[in-house]
């Protein structure tokens, strides 16, 4: 079937408002209407990435392989319930460079690194991947403009390994963007804009005018100075650089996404729904720009070793606070404009994990990943030692339970085509870890929202690894109920590489290995971090056709 | 041999060499072995969950992760196989297949193999990117300097970077040039409307006949780091020649607005950039006068040149290794010379968010003295002994072991056994006959430690890997997991509960002689830093007696009694020594262990034997080296 047919000769965004109700009229207009083409209908993936595991014995519903329905998401996932009918569970798939299983290094370094990239990392003291990872592959054939994926964070930016799981090749990390301000520039300021960028004015006045002539003066003299660079000899990759920059040299000086252009669309090329009125909808307008984005110091949060939790007055404190809260909200509304502007289509976004959470009824004392520990510290197994410490967690998996939920919401809200951009997309929450304790990264906690366009099957649990086996939820909550030894927090089986998922999306968003389909991704697939791939080829059982 | 690294590392990462058995002075360390093994290159190796002393993700001055510029980028994934290898350390020794990325990207003779404390070598030239961009840090700097601008009005009176991109080498991407784009615009705003930044950028009447084209010559020099070409003037002039279309009105303060925006977005502001192809006898890029100038400042400042060495550049007076030294001293004294040299010692003590530094905590029913408000003067006491040394007292790396100059304030005196009353708020300089050098202060004596108990294998390992420079492959799995022994009658200390906790087959091989023994001696103090002469809870004798391993082999000991002997024993240990010198090429070259490098840090190392070496003459040095002076060629 042509998935690119039909559907995109009536494709156009509305906005229903996150409650499901329609936003005010005037509905915006069509994409292909503005492009003056029938457009493709784009797939998306959005990787919604969280550190430190999760109690997976609450996070995983009882249900092992079939219908997955509102009745069946009690617990962690409870916030999924609404669309359950969207939701794919596939249950058994392992990332492949566990501590002592593929390298003896950290299993955080370890588990982040490889996490995208099924590659080992680097010994050296910046422990990079030594491959480029998912988003990049995909976002090379699937973007539109060849561009790099948006790679997105709450918390302070970091260049460490264990804030980083984007890498555009080997030792090549690719760091998220945590301020949203920034994010809403690359969409909307071209030089174009009035030096208020969220304050746009009237549509093509003359100071619009002057703004464009000015951006293609902009483009003609950067495209002079690296047009001399290539002149000259250089490394193959200095050259790459210098054809990236001119690659942006685009149309990006009228002002991408209207805000600056034609109030009833976008520039030229652009999608109409791509405007400051969209914008607005969505809850992104200057004020609340300025909100979520911090502008000074972020840090991870004070902890306070037993003693009741600092009182939230210090400035990196607070801006951590932000950023996790406003901020991350606000990450979620650029996703949704920047789909809806199709700058790109394909999504990171990270909820970091050493950080203490004192928001939103959350007043702990440890960060998460001393939580996670069960220790409240950096130090592994023993006894358990923080107070009530699984209900902590579970505070934690459930806030970011609701978070993806909000994500999932949203993106449902907004219509495209005879869908939502949530249908057209494949939207995963991926796991750093199983248990938080155990490290373990077998049976990994994967939820995926929306089919990609009708590729992935809805409504379902899959167990890849043996549909009439069960399958071991874990014994995250076995200990520390009441103090005593930590132990054995794992679980056992779902040993399915990862790898076939990433091969299984590959396809769902249309890339293919020149013209057949895709059938392997990343560099091993074993534990012991031997090249090649021993197991390769989609899960069928995955998608709706199968 | 030992069953240390031995066990974990592959036989490939080793090879022989001499261990220059002699060089020690001090008459209590002996040498066993004539021909002894030694680590061809070391990296580290992290050892477990985030608990160990290893921070990842080190920076270089100028605010970024090093390893993805310019060679690594080229060189292809060469050194996967070692990595995949699993167990260690020494991925990209060189003579394991050697090769590595560098010779990968260099598509030449390959990386010459050598060992560390080698002098008798030639140096290497990596391969560097000819276009790197200002990282956000530098960018902040090179603004301040350019225009006098320091925070943005139109965005908070936030820094100018915090709109920027996060640091990443590849690419530029959509989100980077359009933020490049933005902060251009306010800052060409704000300069003109600002009396006194204003002349940085324009010094007539914008009105006035051939202002503007005067402008963007003199401007251009300075924003480029070099003059403009006649064809960068006419782009500029041309751009000049568009201002009515460009601008609101067309009034010339408005084109000077927008000429400052233009050059704010080029690419050779944004990129430090080393385009000079002419070649020198070697075969190597020499480098102009005006990006030797640039070299220097980025590394020194992380910051674009000032006057004086701008005006070397023009008058061609940095193409020998003595003009460059001449400048290089000149520019230590600034201010921006020393915070750079903070920043080094921080990564060398692996300080920052989301460190053990950061995360220092106490149980404070058991130290009910220890407040977490003094973590941050346990870091800045830190900070302001090695700027004492390196400055002040002009110190070389001995005097940082042995130094008895200390900051205290009233808050952190009692840890120190010293009436806070004599004290203020502020850390004051004092001396501490009894704590010689920066690894008996609160500081590292906290971070590297229990809320409840000293670690001495948090503090050991740290002494033993980041300091002295010995290699120690990772715990096997489940190490960390395992509990520590509880006291009894007979495991009384501290010590005892660690050496019982170690005994293991699995464990002894690095933690006896290796990791322990520095932490053993370091048990003189306990988990806030205080003095212990007995174990808080047995009141049993402490014993700080140990042998300390001072090099790869364990073979060459030194016994002591305690953290002064230990101290004495580090500062002449050559491994040490190698160690610092090798922190400090890769943080200002931003390039970590790249083995063209080791030659360099090589010799290095062995000018610090000599008395009388400063830190300050090392940081100097870095700029004599021959892969500061040239690029590589063969690209």
């Amino acid at each position: 079937m042509n998935r690119n047919g039909n559907l995109a000769m009536n494709r156009r965004i509305f906005l229903r408002g996150v409650g499901g109700f329609t936003l005010a009229a005037p509905f915006l207009g069509s994409l292909n209407e503005a492009k003056g083409q029938a457009a493709a209908d784009p797939r998306r993936l959005v990787i919604f990435y969280t550190h430190n595991g999760c109690l997976t014995d609450k996070w995983f519903p009882q249900v092992q392989n079939g219908p997955l329905t509102a009745a069946d998401l009690t617990e962690t996932l409870k916030p999924l319930a609404p669309y359950a009918g969207k939701l794919l569970l596939p249950r058994g798939f392992r990332s492949m460079n566990a501590y002592a299983q593929g390298q003896t290094i950290d299993p955080h370094d370890q588990a982040c690194g490889s996490k995208l990239t099924c590659a080992p990392i680097s010994t050296a003291s910046t422990r990079y991947a030594m491959a480029e990872s998912l988003d990049h592959t995909i976002a090379k054939q699937i973007n539109p403009n060849k561009n790099t994926p948006l790679v997105l964070s709450v918390g302070a930016a970091s260049t460490k390994v264990k804030e980083v799981i984007s890498f555009q090749g080997s030792e090549m990390p690719f760091p998220s963007n945590v301020n949203p301000q920034t994010v809403f520039n690359a969409l909307t300021l071209g030089t174009g804009a009035t030096p208020t960028p969220t304050d746009p004015g009237p549509g093509m006045s003359p100071e619009v005018d002057y703004h464009v002539k000015r951006g293609q003066s902009a483009i003609d003299l950067v495209r002079g100075d690296l047009s001399r660079l290539q002149k000259l000899k250089m490394s193959t990759v200095d050259k790459g650089r210098l054809q990236n920059w001119l690659d942006l040299l685009r149309d990006t000086e009228v002002g991408v996404g209207g805000m600056t252009g034609d109030p009833m669309g976008g520039p030229t090329g652009m999608p109409a729904a791509c405007n400051a009125d969209t914008a607005t909808k969505l809850g992104v307008t200057a004020e609340a720009l300025k909100a979520a984005s911090p502008t000074g110091k972020i840090t991870g949060g004070t902890t306070s070793f037993g003693a009741p939790p600092p009182p939230g007055n210090n400035e990196g404190d607070n801006n951590l606070k932000i950023s996790f809260t406003q901020g991350g909200d606000m990450m979620m509304n650029l996703i949704a404009l920047n789909m809806i502007c199709d700058a790109n289509r394909v999504f990171v976004f990270l909820y970091p994990g050493y950080v203490v959470y004192n928001w939103d009824g959350m007043a702990f004392q440890n960060d998460h990943h001393g939580l996670s520990h069960r220790t409240g510290d950096n130090s592994v197994g023993g006894n358990c030692g923080v107070d009530g410490v699984l209900d902590k967690i579970q505070s934690i998996d459930n806030w970011l339970a609701g978070k993806f939920a909000k994500l999932v919401g949203l993106l449902d809200s907004i219509q495209e085509g005879t869908g939502t951009l949530l249908d057209s997309s494949a939207t995963m929450w991926l796991s750093e870890l199983s248990d938080g304790a155990a490290h373990n990264i077998n049976n990994l906690p994967i939820l995926i929202a929306g089919g990609a366009g009708g590729y992935l099957k809805q409504g379902a649990a899959v167990n890849v690894e043996n549909p009439s086996k069960n399958i071991d939820n874990g014994k995250s909550t076995s200990t520390c109920q009441n103090g005593g030894s930590i132990g054995n927090t794992g679980s056992t089986g779902g040993n399915v590489p990862i790898n076939k998922l990433y091969v299984t999306l590959m396809n769902a968003v249309g890339c293919t290995d020149g013209g057949n389909k895709v059938t392997k991704f990343g560099v091993m697939d074993g534990t012991n971090a031997n090249p090649g791939i021993s197991n390769p080829g989609e899960v069928s059982t995955l998608t709706s056709a199968g | 041999m030992n069953a240390c690294g031995r066990s974990s590392c592959a036989a490939s990462n080793f090879s022989p060499v001499d261990s220059r058995p002699g060089q020690s002075t001090n008459p209590r360390v002996k040498v066993n072995a004539m021909n002894s093994w030694r680590l061809v290159f070391a990296a580290t190796v992290l050892t477990g969950c985030t608990s160990s002393i290893d921070a990842p993700g080190g920076s270089g001055p100028n605010g970024m992760g090093s390893g993805a510029t310019g060679s690594g980028a080229t060189g292809s994934g060469a050194t996967g196989s070692g990595a995949t290898g699993g167990k260690g350390s020494g991925a990209t020794g060189p003579g394991t297949g050697g090769s590595t990325g560098a010779s990968a990207g260099m598509g030449s003779g390959g990386t010459m193999v050598v060992a560390p404390g080698d002098t008798n070598c030639n140096p290497g030239v990596p391969i560097t990117s000819q276009i790197p961009r200002l990282t956000n840090v530098q960018y902040d700097r090179t603004i301040k300097d350019l225009l006098g601008l320091s925070t943005l009005s139109a965005a908070s009176n936030s820094v100018p970077s915090n709109l920027l991109a996060t640091d990443q080498s590849g690419g530029l991407t959509d989100v980077g040039w359009a933020a490049y784009k933005t902060v251009a615009e306010y800052i060409s705003a704000q300069v003109m409307a600002d009396a006194t930044m204003k002349p940085n950028f324009i010094a007539c009447d914008p009105a006035a006949p051939n202002c503007l084209h005067d402008t963007a010559v003199a401007f251009g020099r300075k924003a480029f780091r070099r003059p403009l070409t006649p064809e960068e003037v006419a782009a500029f002039d041309a751009v000049i020649a568009q201002g009515p279309d460009i601008t609101p009105t067309g009034a010339p303060a408005e084109i000077a607005e927008a000429l400052l925006y233009m050059f704010l977005i080029s690419p050779s502001f944004l990129q430090r950039e080393e385009l000079q192809e002419t070649t020198d006898s070697t075969g190597h890029n020499t480098l102009s006068s005006y990006e030797v100038a640039s070299r220097l400042s980025y590394m020194l400042w992380g910051s674009m040149p000032d006057a004086p060495l701008a005006k070397a550049a023009d008058d061609q007076a940095l193409g020998t290794p003595d003009q460059i030294l001449a400048q290089a001293t000149r520019m230590i004294a600034d201010p921006r010379t020393r915070e750079m040299t903070s920043e080094f010692h921080r990564s060398y003590m692996l300080m920052g968010l989301n460190t053990r530094w950061d995360n220092t905590n106490k149980d404070t029913t058991r130290y009910p003295a220890f407040n977490r408000s003094i973590v941050p003067q346990l870091q800045e006491e830190t900070e302001m002994f090695f700027d004492d040394v390196t400055f002040a007292k002009k110190g070389t790396f001995n005097d940082l072991l042995t130094s008895t100059t200390a900051f205290v304030s009233s808050a952190t005196a009692p840890f120190y056994g010293l009436d806070p009353s004599k004290f203020s708020a502020g850390l004051t300089a004092t001396t501490l006959s009894d704590r010689p050098g920066f690894l008996t202060r609160l500081g590292f004596l906290n971070a590297y430690s229990g809320g409840v108990t000293t670690s001495p294998i948090l503090r050991g390992a740290f002494v033993t890997k980041q300091i002295i420079g010995i290699t120690i492959g990772a715990p096997p799995p489940g190490a960390e997991q395992t509990p520590l022994p509880a006291a009894s009658e007979t495991l009384n200390t501290t010590r005892k509960r660690f050496e019982q906790l170690t005994a293991g087959d699995q464990c002894k091989g690095c933690h006896t002689p290796f990791v322990n023994p520095p932490g053993f001696a370091l048990e003189a103090f306990n988990t806030v830093g205080t003095w212990q002469t007995k174990d808080p809870d047995s009141g049993e004798p402490i014993d700080t007696t140990s042998d300390v391993a001072l090099d790869d082999t364990g073979e060459t000991t030194v016994h002591v009694t305690g953290p002064a002997e230990l101290m004495a024993a580090i500062a002449t240990a050559p491994l040490a020594k190698q160690q610092y010198t090798s922190k400090w090429v890769s943080y200002a070259y931003q390039r970590e262990g790249d083995p063209n490098d080791q030659c360099t840090v090589n010799q290095l190392a062995a000018k610090m034997t000599a008395s009388g070496y400063t830190i300050q003459n090392l940081i100097t040095d870095l700029t004599q080296t021959l892969s500061f002076r040239v690029r590589a060629a063969g690209q």
